[in-house]
């Protein structure tokens, strides 16, 4: 084997005496960090341009001994022979918070694999593992005799692996806290030499654990039972002081303190690469891209050994093992947490714990009576770690869901969910718990729901946006630790998922009035979780853990209990009707949810409706509920939002998309929508969720289709077009229904006809700008589509006074077949020629004509004021027409848009008569044009 | 309008001033449901809450008074632009354009919204401010009018209050001016001493006006 030489460059001063150095890289390998013992200072090195000047961390007092990472490389942690552990913002640097503090130097520290733990251990007793979110302390594992010189998460994130300079490995369980193995003397015994550390790693895919054996070699051990496997032996002549594990896991690197690093097989058990330095090398980092390994010697010398592997060979981030499609077994286990905001509050009552304090409040009332001894408090410590791997599966679903369109999320501290997964279930109009601050479990039209967590209790609020009509509910404090909320106009309904054995997830309804005493009611759930809530007029729905759809009355009768198909995303209830998602099957690998709908007639019994609901590829459902018409709807986290039509036998249709809107900056958190708006709250970009205070304010923001860019350049006119076309198929459809059950129709008629007639105007302005872009065909098109025979004339005339004779004459073609239809259509009724207009419309327009119509549905009176209200109307359109067409035709865009401000102004009905017909001159007071007068004499 | 009745004290008192001024509409945000108002200034709304919707200030004010709404406050009384245009009145000759009514506006919003308006204090001082400024530009501005022989002033985005303080005495100033300049003055001032002001100065005031 070859022995090259590496240059290595100074990172950082070193007194002649050894120190221990740590190296990294963060994950997109663009950055090196580096920190030695005997210095200071943190160094973020550049690693794409070397000569650019390294930016120093100059935080701590004393040496810097320990280095982590979070794993999507946002976070930096240090600790440090001063005895502090330190955040810091990456590749920023900016400092944020002293973590936590030791009594002693910390000589190690690590992240778990979702960031949100961070362990940190040195000459203390104990390994203090750290919520990253809030500084508080989850939990203190004691056990080593020795300072504790390593610590690794397993990459499945069940246990964590520390070892002690005595050569002790203890394997930790996460889940409980307790010890798993504890393997005594296994590495070597450094006694008090802090120069090197024994050190410690889970091989990628977490089946293996590589811990420096006593004769100079790397021993593997098994993940589940600790057993010795095998070793790596070769030419190390001393002990072994740090070893790497490739990305893939496929090479170890380990240098010993014989001042040589190796390079090993794992698979060959076999070293293929050595290098030599001059110095020990006390840390080592394989770029997480690419085929290289950043060294550190205990001078403080850092360097790039590139390639490390032989070129010849596979490299060292080839077939990096994705660790999903085991893990997502794990993520079953745990996620009855999910919505879980006050995990972090009873991770800070661990915290008092551990100072020695045995009052628990949100432990009271469960154990008032009880004793505090010792078993006792191991058990509650128990039953509270089991939160732990809860509160990350919460997180990654939390902020996995509501990724934002540009993936801008690295401002958050936590790493958003790399790989995509089942969305969890969730409420809509909640936002994700914030320590400290209050936060939405239910928001919607009618009010919110808001809650705080604060001394182990919470306290909720609930506030109708009408202050006038809205009841007064008065806060409660909320013993349960509710996560999820409905609100309507009745009362409210509650529910929190289980937490541990003792705390049970429990479903609440509180009616906001009621004839009788007590009316509130509560359902306990043993075994199962609820999962989602909703509410209707008179009953309450609940779908568990067990897949169970529980329905309750108001006053609280149990009264169905059905079984759903998959694990539940969400549910919405309005009036009648419930509308419950859920999962059909794992999500896509191109990352698109498998979900599916349901709708439910709760009084009926039956279900309504039924179907897939469609999703962006990447996306995941974010908001889900009923338009003000009772329409299905659904907001997904690309900002897409589908509403249900019965259009081509009943399909989504794409209503809204925030990628349209152009405005990266802006994140839309939906809060309903109506037939033309969508409201929503307009939250500054990386945050995608609205806070309590203050008070959200709504934005309205128009429906439209995400149409193509269409060569006619009308976008605007396309899009109302379409957008009327939706309504009066939907209007069309519930006067059938209406006619059907014998109902009067009379206000829908009224509803239908203006829709058609602003119909009509936006397609005679799409002729118009069509004969003007020259799309003669198009034009042709949009005269059949025209409803109205006095439209169709307008057409003419308006083609006419374009100079388009050809156009003229095809289009009184068109008016002839139309009006020849209809006299057939009306001699002969429920004849549904080939005309595209409908009947309604076809009623309408038979008015004019001198034959009865047999058809119609409308009363005398009200086709009479039909006829006269629309005559006049087109009478006026006609003469803006014939005025155009009698003046010169110098400018035909300026036309057309002349007609466009007519249309307007004969739509906009004065409600008002004394009005201003222009709208630009809303002040007409008598003082005003006497302030005008003086302004006019001021000049 | 008080200045028909008696030409020359053709000022108007504050609080007309602030009665003009409550025409100009302003965003607010209702906690009501309620229809479309129509007024003959206009239709306002339909109000939804917590959706924000443009009322005249008065509408405005008399809504918050009922606890029915707050008041967003408009852009220009953002700390960040007031000082922007303390800092740019304080620098430049020309008057910041700031809303016609800026002076009884952020009164009014200062006695009937005060909780609606972040940093209040600091808003405040600052209006005081950039009043006190623009008062001093003015009055070192009107210097001009003495130094050279003036008919008419340019003042370019001068508020309501502005210049309903300085009307009268420039208008009377500009008039004086223009008497003592006129040759039918000099010519009368010849013949006869004892002049007839009112009936002549008519005549040369209104064409002052219109220009």
């Amino acid at each position: 084997m070859k022995i090259r030489t590496m240059k290595l460059r100074d990172a950082h001063k070193s007194d002649d005496s050894s120190s221990l150095c740590s190296v990294l890289w963060a994950s997109n390998g663009d950055h090196i960090v580096t920190s030695s013992s005997s210095d200071n200072a943190i160094c973020i090195h550049d690693a794409i341009t070397p000569s650019n000047a390294p930016k120093f961390l100059r935080n701590h007092r004393e040496g810097v001994t320990a280095l982590a990472l979070s794993p999507n490389s946002t976070c930096l942690a240090s600790g440090s022979i001063d005895h502090s552990v330190k955040l810091y913002k990456f590749p920023g640097g900016n400092f944020e918070s002293n973590i936590t503090r030791f009594t002693l130097p910390i000589r190690a520290v690590a992240f778990n694999k979702s960031g949100s733990i961070l362990a940190a251990a040195g000459d203390d007793e104990g390994i203090k593992l750290v919520n990253t979110i809030d500084g508080t302390i989850a939990r203190v594992l004691k056990g080593h005799k020795g300072s504790v010189t390593c610590l690794a998460f397993d990459p499945k994130n069940e246990y964590l692996a520390s070892l002690d300079s005595l050569g002790t490995v203890i394997y930790w369980e996460l889940q409980s806290g307790s010890t798993l193995h504890v393997l005594k003397a296994i590495a070597p015994n450094n006694g008090s030499d802090v120069s090197v550390m024994n050190i410690l790693a889970w091989s990628p895919d977490g089946e293996l654990l590589a811990v420096p054996g006593l004769k100079n070699d790397v021993v593997m051990y098994d993940r589940d039972t600790a057993e010795k496997l095998f070793s790596l032996r070769g030419d190390h002549v001393q002990p072994i002081c740090f070893l790497s594990w490739s990305p893939n896991g496929k090479y170890i690197a380990s240098s010993g303190l014989d001042k040589q690093i190796l390079i090993w097989d794992v698979d060959k058990k076999q070293d293929i690469e050595r290098q030599k330095f001059s110095e020990c090398i006390s840390c080592m980092s394989w770029k997480p891209q690419g085929n290289a390994l950043a060294v550190i010697d205990v001078m403080g010398k850092y360097g790039v050994w590139e390639p490390a592997v032989p070129s010849t060979m596979k490299s060292p981030t080839e077939d990096i093992p994705n660790l999903y499609s085991k893990s997502r077994h794990d993520f079953l286990l745990f996620d009855e947490g999910e919505e879980e905001p006050s995990a972090s509050g009873s991770l800070s009552d661990l915290n008092e714990d551990t100072h020695g304090e045995f009052e628990e409040p949100s432990r009271k009332r469960l154990r008032r009576q009880s004793n505090y001894d010792d078993d006792a408090w191991d058990q509650d410590c128990n039953d509270e770690l089991e939160s732990i791997p809860k509160v990350e599966v919460h997180k990654k679903a939390s902020y996995g869901k509501k990724d934002n369109p540009n993936g801008k999320s690295g401002s958050r501290k936590l790493m958003v969910a790399a790989d995509q997964k089942m969305q969890e279930a969730f409420q809509p109009g909640a936002t994700p718990a914030q320590p400290g601050k209050r936060h939405f479990i239910c928001y919607n039209m009618l009010g919110s729901i808001t809650t705080m967590e604060h001394d182990g209790y919470s306290h909720i609020e609930i506030d109708f946006h009408d202050t006038s009509s809205g009841p007064r509910v008065p806060a409660m404090t909320d013993y349960f630790g509710f996560t999820m909320a409905s609100l309507n106009e009745k009362g409210s309904a509650f529910a929190n998922p289980c937490k541990g054995d003792k705390n049970m997830s429990t479903l609440m309804y509180r009616p906001f009035s009621s004839w009788a005493n007590n009316s509130e009611w509560s359902m306990r759930f043993e075994g199962e979780e609820v999962r989602a809530i909703a509410l209707g007029s008179g009953w309450v729905a609940a779908i568990t853990s067990l897949n169970f759809l529980r329905i309750f009355t108001e006053g609280g009768l149990q009264r169905h209990i059905l079984c759903l198909d998959g694990p539940v995303v969400t549910a919405v209830g309005n009036k009648d009707e419930l509308a419950i998602v859920t999962h059909v099957s794992p999500s896509l690998p191109t990352d698109e949810q498998m979900l599916e709908f349901r709708v439910f007639n709760i009084p009926h019994g039956s279900q309504t409706l039924r179907g897939r609901l469609p999703s962006t590829p990447g996306s995941s459902l974010t908001w889900f509920g009923f338009s003000e018409e009772g329409q299905l709807s659904s907001f997904d986290s690309k900002g897409v939002l589908r509403v249900f039509t019965n259009q081509f036998g009943s399909t989504w249709l794409p209503l809204f998309s925030a990628s349209k809107l152009k405005k990266s900056e802006e994140n839309i958190w939906v809060t309903g929508l109506n037939g033309s708006k969508l409201f929503c709250v307009v939250c500054k970009s990386p945050e995608t969720f609205p806070q309590c205070t203050p008070k959200p304010v709504l934005t309205l923001l128009d429906l439209s289709f995400p149409l193509a860019s269409s060569d006619l350049g009308a976008d605007n006119l396309e899009n109302e077009f379409m957008m009327n076309n939706m309504h009066l198929s939907r209007i069309q459809r519930s006067i059938e229904e209406r006619a059907a059950s014998g109902h009067d129709t009379t206000s829908l008629d009224d509803e239908a006809f203006n829709l058609e007639t602003s119909l009509d105007r936006c397609i005679l302005r799409l002729i118009a700008s069509c004969c003007n872009g020259d799309k003669l065909v198009r034009a042709i098109e949009l005269v059949k589509l025209l409803s109205l025979e006095k439209s169709v004339r307008g057409a003419i005339k308006l083609v006419t006074a374009l100079k388009l004779p050809n156009l003229a004459e095809r289009f009184n073609d068109i008016l002839e077949e139309k009006l020849l239809s209809e006299t057939v259509g009306n001699s002969k009724p429920k004849c549904n020629g080939s005309s595209k207009t409908s009947e309604v419309s076809r009623v309408a327009s038979s008015i004019d004509h001198p034959l009865p119509s047999t058809t119609c549905f409308l009363g005398k009176r009200n086709a009479e004021e039909l006829t006269k209200d629309r005559n006049g109307k087109i009478e006026e359109k006609e003469k803006t027409i014939e005025l155009k067409a009698s003046g010169k035709l110098k400018d035909q865009s300026v036309q057309v848009n002349k007609v466009a401000k007519f249309d307007q102004l004969t739509s906009a009905r004065p409600a008002n008569p004394f009005a201003k017909a222009a709208t630009n001159q809303p002040n007409s007071s008598l003082f005003d044009s006497l302030k005008k007068i003086n302004k006019g004499s001021n000049l | 309008m008080a200045g028909t009745s008696e030409p020359h004290a053709s000022a108007f008192s504050a609080a007309e001033l602030e009665f003009l001024a409550e025409d100009d509409m302003i965003e607010i945000v209702p906690n009501l449901r309620m229809d479309t108002l129509n007024f003959i200034s206009g239709d306002f709304g339909p109000f939804r809450p917590q959706i924000a919707t443009q009322v005249p200030l008065w509408l405005a004010v008399a809504l918050k008074r009922r606890g029915k709404c707050t008041i967003r406050s408009p852009e220009w009384m953002s700390v960040d632009k007031l000082t922007q245009v303390l800092e740019a009145e304080r620098d430049s000759e020309k008057f910041q354009p700031l809303p016609f009514h800026y002076v009884e506006i952020s009164r009014l919003l200062f006695d009937h919204a005060r909780d609606d308006i972040p940093d209040i204090y600091m808003v405040r001082s600052l209006i005081e401010d950039i009043k006190d400024v623009r008062f001093h530009k003015i009055g070192t501005g009107l210097e001009i009018i003495s130094k050279e022989r003036t008919y008419a002033l340019r003042l370019k985005n001068l508020s309501a209050m502005e210049a309903n303080i300085i009307r009268p005495f420039v208008t009377r100033a500009l008039e004086t001016f223009y008497k003592l300049g006129s040759s039918d003055m000099i010519k009368e001032s010849d013949q006869a001493p004892n002049r007839q002001p009112q009936t002549t100065n008519r005549g040369p005031r209104r064409q002052l006006k219109d220009r």
